[in-house]
């Protein structure tokens, strides 16, 4: 989102005739110059972006840095090849034309796309990137096309003589099957010194897996918003639920009858001897609840425990309606001494629990440790479902 | 045409007279920019108070020897004098002053004449001693730029300790004092 001043530097000489590049070298330039201009505008409204060519008759700028994004498409159509690249002329071209921005505010950056081969040598492109580093305007060079001898060492050295910082950039990128810009994209010229590229809506071919969530931010910004608060929310929860689990882990020592059951001992250890504790204390119902729920959900070893705290305490803390009701199916277990007898209860809900916990916002189904859960939860409820029987006999018997 | 001042001219020895004030408050800090400083060594080690007063912090140039520094200023200021200190070494020796010219870069510091010039012998630089300006030509300042063109070695690198103006101020408005008026 940084503002800038942009001058691309095109290389329309000769040696873009040629075909490396689908569909030809000068082709695949302007789809990528194309795309450089739209994402500049779109990061940040105020972006200016100015376009010369390096060859032909001589330097040439086709626009001084505007906002237009029609006026930077227009401009590049209608272009000829021909001529030799003049490399040191069009970047103090391009750096006069920077510094009669309209915007002093802006910084300066110059994108250079070094196409054919370079007859400076190494002194003079190394007193060029001085002065443009002393009037501190960034630089990008795009190597590609031809492959000459020195010329990846000139690159870098004019490179290393702008440098400041690691505000500017070099990619070479040697023929093959992609396309130009689709490899430009995943570059630091596309997405600037580490600001996504995610902002940027994408013209070409560029498939969407760039997004964090599969969606569009531009296209679907309400979605994306909710998916990327929910997933913070759940992040945050995870912490503080591992941290608490920890905390716990630490001081508990004792066993109890949780734990004696053929369960996985270390884990059923922490939060097992918690429920025990917990269930002895006077406490409020929300409390009880969320305990009963954390050990139920510590009991089942397949899962991840800091994901499931976090479910549980999900459901207990955000769902009032989720709350009420396993409230109330813990009110019929309340009446049993045993606390195996109040995790046989609660499993009796697990359907309903089950469904409650797909429908949370935080909560993603296809989450494989979620559907850990679920199986073990629906598998504990089988094994539990003898236990109910015999238990709901004398149950029936009281009423 | 420039002037030389030494250390042992009667006026820069007391450059705070008739109520000169430090110029360092009426410093508009939002549009302070540097060219040419080492990102590690900011221009703001030379201009702020307490860091300026610390010899161990200061600017650095980074591709060569010239710096350019533009401070704006927050009201109009008449600028009296200069205090520049800098090491023996390093420390500028010839620096150009310009008044109310915006943005300048390297290539058009020779496109006019400067305000005023000051070279600094190698004691005065490790000084810091005020030098008295050409007044008459600074009584309307809205901002300076000032050019290091050269050090006291001749080095790559320019080192300042400090850099401060003084001066005084000139009657405006304060806009914040206006009240508006009450339509009867």
């Amino acid at each position: 989102m940084v503002l800038e001043a942009t001058m691309i530097c095109i290389d329309n000489s000769e040696w873009m005739r040629n075909g490396d590049y689908t569909p030809s070298r000068f082709q695949a330039q302007a789809d990528a110059v194309n795309l450089i201009c739209g994402a500049k505008t779109q990061s940040n409204p105020e972006n200016t972006v100015g376009i010369l060519t390096m060859a032909g008759k001589g330097v040439r700028v086709l626009t001084t840095p505007t906002t237009d994004l029609g006026k930077l498409l227009a401009c590049m159509h209608g272009l000829e090849m021909g001529g030799e690249m003049n490399i040191a002329s069009a970047i103090q071209i391009a750096q006069l034309a920077l510094k009669h921005r309209q915007n002093k505010n802006q910084r300066q950056r110059i994108i250079v796309f070094a196409g054919s081969p370079i007859k400076y040598d190494k002194k003079m492109l190394e007193s060029i990137g001085k002065k443009l580093k002393k009037s501190s305007v960034s630089l990008d060079i795009v190597d590609f096309g031809e492959e000459d001898e020195g010329k990846p060492e000139k690159l870098e050295a004019l490179l290393t003589a702008v440098n400041n910082n690691d505000s500017s950039h070099i990619v070479h990128i040697p023929p093959g099957p992609n396309a130009l810009s689709d490899v430009l994209i995943s570059t630091p010229v596309f997405t600037g010194d580490g600001e996504g590229g995610s902002g940027f809506v994408a013209a070409g071919p560029v498939a969407v897996s760039d997004f964090d969530f599969g969606v569009d931010p531009n296209i679907d910004p309400e979605l994306a918003l909710a998916l990327r608060v929910s997933m913070e929310e759940e992040r945050a929860r995870q912490e503080a639920a591992a941290k608490r689990a920890a905390e716990e882990g630490s001081s508990q020592n004792k066993g109890d009858e949780q734990s004696s059951k053929s369960q996985d001992t270390t884990m059923a250890d922490t939060t097992g001897a918690t429920a025990a504790t917990d269930a002895a204390e006077p406490m409020s119902e929300v409390d009880a609840l969320l305990q009963q729920a954390i050990a139920l959900s510590m009991q089942t070893p397949a899962s991840d425990s800091a994901v499931r705290d976090t479910d549980m305490s999900e459901a207990n803390n955000e769902d009032q309606d989720l709350a009420a009701a396993l409230q109330m199916s813990m009110q019929e277990g309340e009446k049993d001494s045993s606390g195996q007898m109040d995790m046989s209860e609660v499993l009796e809900d697990q359907a309903f629990v089950s469904s409650v916990l797909a429908s949370l916002p935080g909560v993603d189904p296809n989450d494989p440790s979620v559907k850990d859960l679920l199986a073990s939860l629906h598998g504990k409820s089988e094994s539990a479902d003898q236990k109910k029987d015999e238990e709901k006999a004398p149950k029936d018997d009281e009423k | 045409m420039s002037s030389t001042a030494t250390a042992t001219a009667a006026p820069a020895a007391s450059a705070i007279q008739r109520s000169q004030v430090d110029l360092v408050d009426f410093i508009d800090w939002s549009g302070v920019e540097c060219l040419n400083q080492n990102s590690a060594h900011s221009i703001a080690n030379a201009l702020k108070q307490g860091y300026r007063e610390d010899d161990g912090l200061n600017v650095e140039s980074d591709a060569d020897e010239q710096l350019l520094v533009y401070i704006p200023f927050l009201q109009v200021v008449k600028l009296h004098s200069l205090a520049v200190k800098g090491p023996e070494e390093e420390g500028p020796k010839t620096v150009k002053l310009y008044s109310n010219r915006e943005h300048m870069g390297f290539s058009n510091v020779n496109d006019f004449p400067p305000s005023d010039t000051v070279e600094f012998s190698a004691e005065n630089i490790q000084a810091g001693k005020p030098v008295v300006l050409k007044y008459v030509k600074f009584q309307n300042v809205r901002s300076v730029t000032i050019f290091i063109e050269d050090n006291q070695s001749g080095g790559d690198v320019t080192k300042v300790q400090k850099i401060a103006f003084f001066g005084t101020t000139v009657e405006t408005t304060d806009m914040k004092g206006l009240k508006k008026i009450e339509d009867h």
